[in-house]
């Protein structure tokens, strides 16, 4: 299957289509459900061409009911089909809330293991773009705090496809975060393995970049944030080792913790707001188990606790910039 | 849909039916059907009985949610269905669990429904039943007999129903899913979202809707503005049957329709059935809805007990007589006022062999409060 022209580099949304469309080849059970996904082919083209391929009895266009959406894929799911939901914004996943946290987080729990549900939730998050309080969310933590889900954010083509892949696998929920600035983004642009060569394992992170003064833990767009800041640091005389969590449920505590053994300086940074924001989640493992590897107070960088507003100077002013990871870092590294 | 004609009588389709007429409504019931039927409903209204005894005395956990005078809805809603069909039961359903494939053979067990022992264990809060009491009684379900799993968001599983007969339809299967829900969980935003789902795609779900009269404390003028709540079908475009719920004969035959319907491609409908809520919410809520609820309109409420109407029709059929219609006088009598000796003995048996593996069955342990929560990846 030759879904793209350039083999030797891939955009990071089309590193998913790739993904979709190699699972759906593999295994005839999977139904995709979502707006606008069909016919159109995705608010973002994420599923551009696939209703064509393999027809309107595997890929449905739903009306805007996000709850029916995914209630009907768990529904599916019971009767042995595997699901692919697609949230237009992951915004509007709230729409779907109940259905998610209640019925299908906890269906193998609730039947003592007898019963999982098959589905990746999946949606473009994040901020940084202008699209305001409804199309700028990062609502990990939401579903962090709900038990029984899987919680996915890749920052590259590789993992995006690497990383869908293995959720499309997964017997469990996921919900799986795309990172939509970073969709088309020409600079992160890179090959990518085709089949299972390209599988990435969830519950791992990543070392980003390697460096002995100070962990930087992240995932999502602030990863980019952070290796700017990390280059800024370089200037300084430290250097950062920045982690990419990619998963963060299940989280890969073992690859911070092992950082921090080099660096004993911890800095968490996501774009989701401060208070039980998932960076609180890092800080409070790490200091449970890893306290005596501490030299210096551990620091998380979040957006503020407010909405993600639409002008750019405000929507700038509340989130993580590489400016305010440069100087956290600093303060942490010189403590 | 051909609308069920509202002047004839059991009577009279009993008569065609004996005539050999072709029939295109669902198909008659015959005198074994109607005692089994009338069985059923004790047996129901027994498991309601009992269940508030044990809980008075202490020996369960949890609310229980009475079904009692709502028999007929699930009894007669469940006789038609095939074993390969899909239900999804609520708090108030709890005999839907064992009622589901009951021709098969009450003790049967290939049965596409759950077992009295699997019910019972699970209202005892014991490892023998599905889901070994990890929820709550009123939740269990089994994907093998096609139960689907409730949670406590009402209406909230009309799309998984949506979902399991999309799911079997691409496979080449005719299964319908049968949903039930009380009136109050319509107004839920789901409901409208789930039915218009399945509208558009021309989906086998039947909506039942058990009409009691009673949301918890709010009446059904405040939760609804129309008459007739099947009305609300036109507005998907697809059919809204309207059935008595204290009638088990007129709830099987006008849910078969809507499934006969669903069965041959047509789509979803909305059964409701009309009936009223005997007592509380939950057992925690009797003392209060004695003084929520007018006097007048409870005693009226329960004036139609489904088993007493049963038995008249029956008389009419003569498929009973007056003095076996004497031998078990439950209709009209609350919990307090019943004993084993007032139920025939083969439902009394029948419930005794799952009390019994019930108090046998061990108590989950601890650990297991932690378990299950993700599948492991092969």
């Amino acid at each position: 299957m030759a879904l793209i022209e350039n083999t030797e580099k891939v955009n990071y949304l089309n590193a998913l289509r790739e993904a979709i469309f190699e699972e759906f080849e593999l295994n005839e059970n999977f139904i995709a459900i979502g707006e606008d996904i069909g016919l159109l082919g995705g608010a973002f083209g994420v599923t551009d061409g696939l209703q064509a391929r393999f027809g309107t009895d595997r890929v449905y266009d739903a009306p805007i009911s996000e709850a029916t959406i995914v209630g009907t894929a768990c529904g599916l799911c019971l009767n042995g089909k595997r699901a692919m939901v697609e949230m237009q914004f992951i915004d509007f996943i709230s729409c779907g809330f109940d259905q998610i946290v209640n019925m299908v987080a906890t269906y193998h729990y609730r039947t003592a293991g007898e019963v999982s549900i098959p589905m990746v939730i999946r949606g473009p998050a994040g901020a940084y773009g202008g699209g305001a309080l409804y199309h700028s969310q990062m609502n990990e933590a939401w579903f962090a705090n709900s038990p029984g889900l899987k919680i996915v954010c890749p920052s590259t083509p590789a993992d995006a496809k690497g990383l869908l892949k293995s959720a499309l696998r997964d017997p469990n929920p996921v919900i799986f975060y795309e990172i939509k600035e970073l969709y088309r983004k020409r600079q992160i642009e890179e090959p990518v393995e085709r089949g299972d060569a390209s599988l990435v394992p969830l519950g791992k992170a990543k070392v980003r970049r390697e460096g002995s003064d100070v962990t930087i833990v992240t995932y999502g767009q602030n990863v980019y944030h952070c290796l700017d800041a990390a280059n800024n640091l370089k200037a300084e005389g430290f250097e950062a080792e920045v982690i990419d969590l990619r998963t963060l449920v299940p989280l890969d505590k073992q690859t911070v913790i092992e950082s921090m053994t080099k660096t004993n300086r911890l800095v968490v940074v996501n774009e989701a707001p401060r208070t039980c924001g998932f960076a609180g989640e890092v800080l409070a493992n790490v200091a449970e188990e890893a306290f005596e590897l501490l030299d210096a107070p551990p620091v998380r960088i979040s957006r503020m606790d407010t909405p993600v507003p639409w002008a750019k100077p405000l929507e700038m002013h509340v989130l993580p910039s590489v400016e305010s990871i440069t100087e956290a870092a600093l303060r942490t590294c010189r403590y | 849909m051909a609308k069920t004609d509202p002047a004839r009588t059991t009577k009279e389709r009993q008569s065609k039916a004996e005539k050999g007429a072709a029939d295109p409504l669902p198909a008659s019931l015959t005198k074994s059907d109607y005692q089994e039927l009338l069985l059923q409903l004790y047996l129901a209204r027994y498991f309601d009985v009992r269940l508030i005894k044990e809980k008075k005395r202490g020996r369960l956990r949890g609310t229980l949610y009475s079904s009692h005078n709502q028999e007929a809805i699930l009894v007669g809603s469940l006789f038609g269905l095939r074993p390969t069909d899909w239900i999804s039961p609520i708090h108030r359903d709890m005999p839907a669990f064992f009622l589901k494939d009951m021709r098969a053979g009450w003790s049967n067990p290939n049965r596409s429904g759950m077992s009295i022992e699997e019910v019972c264990g699970q209202v005892w809060g014991k490892v023998g039943s599905p889901g070994r009491a990890r929820d709550n009684w009123s939740h269990i379900g089994s994907t093998k007999h096609k139960i689907i799993h409730s949670t406590s968001m009402l209406a909230g599983t009309i799309p998984a129903a949506c979902g399991v007969v999309l799911a079997d339809r691409l496979d080449g299967k005719d299964s319908v899913a049968l949903t039930f829900n009380g009136e109050g969980s319509t107004a839920q935003g789901v409901f409208h979202e789930a039915i218009n789902f399945a509208s558009v795609h021309k989906l086998p779900v039947v909506t039942i809707v058990e009409n009691n009269q009673w949301a918890f404390g709010t009446p059904a003028h405040l939760e609804y503005a129309l008459e007739d709540f099947a009305r609300r079908a036109d507005g998907y475009g697809i059919p809204g049957l309207i059935a008595d719920g204290q009638d088990v004969i007129d709830v099987y035959e006008k849910v078969s329709e809507a499934v006969a319907w669903a069965r041959s491609g047509k789509g979803p409908s909305i059964v409701e059935c009309k009936s009223f809520r005997a007592y509380g919410h939950g057992d925690h809520d009797d003392d209060r809805a004695a003084k929520y609820r007018p006097k007048d309109e409870v005693k009226a409420g329960r004036s139609r007990d489904p088993i007493g109407i049963m038995k008249e029709k029956m008389i009419e059929l003569g498929y009973l007589s007056q003095k076996e219609a004497e031998k078990y006088p439950v209709e009209g009598k609350g919990a307090n006022d019943l004993t084993d000796e007032d139920f025939p003995k083969q439902v009394v048996e029948y419930l005794a062999k799952g009390v019994e593996f019930a108090i046998a069955s061990p108590v989950p342990p601890p650990e297991e409060g932690a378990m299950w929560v993700f599948r492991e990846v092969e």
